[in-house]
């Protein structure tokens, strides 16, 4: 049997019973909506503002760096995979290794320059900092 | 070696084999809802049960004890609860992706379950699929449940929720590089990605060699033993990535009020609930398969070791709850991108050479 067909299969199991759930929920709640209790929670008091706000800018800096490291990792998958096998084939440990020695080399002072540049640091509040 | 796995025994058991694709598709439905059903039943012990007791024993309480022997019937009687109350949607919501993300993160969390190996249970092998990516797959799926999160607090439009999934999106993005990266480096060791092959290169009967042998009995090469550095790396990024003590700030109660889940109720935080512990069991299912030797274990059957292995990374973020105080945002950022990843690329590295310079 191909195993994504069993794959799929549970891609369906894993939907239907979320849903299923919802079902039986729709069935057995109740419903009273009223304009008070379906105003946004923020601690009882009446929301102000939107929710729309600005955010610390560090949140997009590490999602920027995890875009680079992640496609590094699909990369090195396949590597680790032939690795062993190349190695027992009679390959030279340096024909194996010192490419993803580079490979790798070129990463980390990718993240050395951005660890310099404070883009792993978390950038504090100016304003908290001053009444320190 | 190329076992049956549990769809292909129910398609040759019941004929349903010989309907070609079709056939072959609602035998895989069958074993599918069995194995869902197992892990959802683990969860709703874990869930209303398990976590009250546990806790309760670290914080020398009795907990859940009125309905029925040991308040066992708390779990029913909590699922009935929990989906008969009203489900509120407040006005401002995103619709439909605040409807849709407690099905993403429970879909993702039960669906990465396709790959996972978990023993022979009556001789029957209990593993859906075993691709020869599997690996790849699962971490693949497990990092779907980030999505689910992300819509959860961006839709809900709640200040809360918003804070939530901000910092639930860069806790999980800092520790799924070192995650990703320590289970390569045992792939360094099995060479495939396929479930099966790496579980039968950490046992002795799938063709192993002892580690050690004590009193004539072989001590198993479970990658845990040979890589103990890799082991405890990843179980870190593990706790981190399923968002539980001490890096549950993604949640944290007393900041956030319950951070992207503030504004769900009724069955839409079942679910929510629901996948979070799925995906505790499922990084447990992960980290036993890569470091644990899967299902295998003397004496009792596979599928009762891969339980107790799963139940122990459980009782393991339960002791960390009780014991273990919550890292601040920026602690956890520079744990994250200053030590882990730069420590996973060292045992990367270490671990290529040392097996270069053995083999």
């Amino acid at each position: 049997m191909n195993p994504w067909i069993a794959v799929g299969a549970l891609g369906v199991v894993s939907v239907v019973i979320p849903l299923s759930m919802m079902l039986v929920s729709s069935l057995l709640r109740p419903s009273v909506p009223e304009d008070s209790k379906r105003t946004t929670y923020e601690s009882g008091e009446v929301p102000t503002g939107g929710t729309r706000i600005r955010f610390n800018i560090q949140y997009y800096m590490v999602a920027l760096l995890f875009v680079v490291f992640d496609i590094e990792t699909v990369l090195i998958f396949p590597w680790t995979v032939i690795y062993r096998s190349a190695l027992e084939d009679g390959v030279g440990l340096v024909t194996v290794l010192a490419p993803m020695l580079i490979f790798i080399g070129v990463l980390v002072v990718g993240l050395a320059w951005a660890w310099h540049n404070g883009a792993v640091q978390w950038s504090r509040d100016p304003q908290a900092s001053e009444t320190q | 070696m190329a076992t049956q796995t549990l769809p292909e025994f129910i398609s040759e058991i019941t004929g349903l084999g010989s309907f070609g694709v079709a056939g072959e598709f609602v035998a895989a439905i069958v074993g599918a809802g069995i194995i869902g059903t197992i892990m959802l039943t683990y969860t709703g012990i874990a869930g209303p049960w398990a976590k009250r007791k546990i806790t309760a024993a670290f914080t020398d309480r009795y907990a859940a004890n009125r309905m029925g022997p040991f308040g066992l019937l708390t779990i029913p009687a909590d699922a009935l609860r929990l989906l008969s109350k009203e489900l509120i949607i407040p006005e401002r919501v995103d619709r439909p992706a605040f409807d849709l993300a407690p099905l993403v993160v429970a879909g993702s969390a039960l669906f990465a379950f396709a790959v996972i190996p978990m023993g022979s249970l009556f001789g029957i092998n209990m593993q859906i699929a075993d691709p020869e990516a599997g690996l790849a797959y699962a971490f693949a799926v497990a990092s779907i449940a980030t999505l689910g999160l992300t819509m959860a607090g961006y839709a809900s439009a709640n200040k809360f929720s918003f804070m939530g999934s901000l910092r639930a999106i860069a806790q999980n993005i800092a520790y799924e590089i070192p995650l990703v990266l320590t289970g390569a480096s045992v792939v360094i060791f099995a060479g495939s990605l396929q479930m099966s092959e790496i579980v039968a290169a950490q046992t002795i009967s799938g063709g192993a060699e002892p580690l050690f042998s004590i009193a004539g009995l072989g001590i198993p090469p479970w990658f845990a033993f040979v890589n103990p550095f890799a082991f405890v790396l990843f179980t870190i990024a593990n706790i981190a990535e399923v968002g539980r003590n001490p890096f549950d700030i993604p949640e944290a109660p007393t900041e956030i009020v319950a951070g992207y889940q503030t504004e769900y109720s009724s069955v839409y935080f079942v679910l929510i609930y629901l996948g979070e512990f799925l995906h505790i069991f499922l990084g447990g299912a992960i980290a036993a398969t890569l470091f644990l030797g899967g299902p295998a274990g003397p004496v009792l059957p596979g599928f009762v070791w891969f339980t107790i292995k799963i139940w122990g990374f459980f009782l393991l973020t339960q002791w960390a709850r009780s014991a273990v105080p919550r890292v601040r945002i920026d602690q956890l950022i520079e744990i994250g991108w200053k030590g882990m990843l730069v420590l996973s690329f060292a045992n990367l590295l270490l671990t290529a050479v040392i097996v270069g310079v053995i083999a």
